[in-house]
């Protein structure tokens, strides 16, 4: 586990700015991001809708948060939360054969693919690490800095 | 305690992102709820070149000659079958095949875009994104695939 807090705030800025750049793309285009999700025969239809509604605020929201240290375990949580399940999402639909794009970016979105696993899994490790590092601050007695 | 900060964090984030997605996207609810986008997500007022049609009108269009069809499965279920002289424009893969497509024809031509059928949905998202590069008259074979094989229609297979 990183305790480094330079090293952990270029890991909320990370998260934070890939999320709130895909959720802005997303937002621009709900329909096409249900589309998508669509694609993955995952969700019925009215829950997709739904969804594409919503997502891309939680995504911005949290990448937000992340950056400004404002919920941040929360913020983190819910980042890892949603990386995990697109990982999952992807690999279910790899294994099913299904062939798309991820629509993790809206309109300019990459093919959905083993790669794309392992870029979610390295920002699900990131999001990880702050949320377990993102404890209680220290008491200014210790004489210690606060991790940001 | 921390535990409850934890989750209040989450729900605030997740309530605040139900009310901004609900307002700044408030005539899609408002359409989606008056029962449009219940088959696909297309939006016919941005995509208003975008028609979904049955296996007897493709065969139409087909058998005289009026529309090119398009495949958007992968290159592998292309190569196994596929309707006679139909195009494979793979989803995922299909920039470099769209390009080919505003290149061969114009933006006129009369396409029918379809993917493996019943549930599958490349054939819309392909849909989209050949409308976007300039092309009006798009026809979404909904029965895709299946239907057409199931039907004992004509086939190609590239293997």
């Amino acid at each position: 586990m990183i305790r480094n807090r330079w090293l952990l705030f270029v890991f909320r800025l990370v998260v934070g700015g890939v999320f709130i750049w895909a959720g802005a793309l997303k937002a621009a285009d709900p329909l096409g991001f249900a589309q998508t999700i669509k694609n993955y025969r995952a969700f019925p239809h009215d829950l997709v809708f739904i969804i594409a509604i919503v997502l891309p605020w939680v995504e911005v929201l949290s990448g937000a948060g992340l950056i400004a240290g404002v919920l941040k375990k929360s913020s983190a949580l819910i980042a890892a939360v949603l990386l995990a399940g697109f990982i999952i999402l992807v690999g279910s639909a790899l294994l099913r054969g299904i062939d798309t794009a991820c629509g993790c970016f809206g309109s300019v979105s990459r093919r959905a693919d083993w790669g794309l696993m392992l870029m979610d899994a390295v920002l699900l490790l990131m999001a990880v690490n702050v949320f377990v590092a993102a404890g209680p601050k220290r008491p200014l007695a210790s004489g210690r800095s606060t991790p940001l | 305690m921390r535990l409850k900060r934890l989750v209040v964090g989450v729900l605030t984030i997740v309530v605040l992102s139900a009310v901004l997605g609900g307002a700044f996207h408030v005539s899609l609810v408002r359409r989606f709820f008056a029962g449009e986008f219940r088959d696909s997500f297309v939006d016919a007022g941005r995509y208003p070149g975008i028609i979904f049609i049955t296996r007897s009108e493709v065969e139409d269009l087909l058998f005289r000659g009026q529309a090119v069809p398009v495949d958007s499965r992968t290159p592998d279920e292309y190569a196994a079958g596929h309707i006679p002289g139909a195009l494979n424009v793979p989803l995922a893969s299909s920039d470099q095949a769209l390009a080919d497509l505003a290149a061969r024809y114009p933006p006129g031509q009369c396409l029918v875009v379809y993917c493996e059928g019943g549930d599958c949905q490349t054939s819309t998202a392909l849909a989209r994104l050949i409308h976007d590069r300039g092309f009006h008259d798009i026809r979404v074979y909904q029965g895709g695939w299946t239907d057409w094989a199931s039907a004992g229609l004509p086939a190609e297979a590239s293997k």
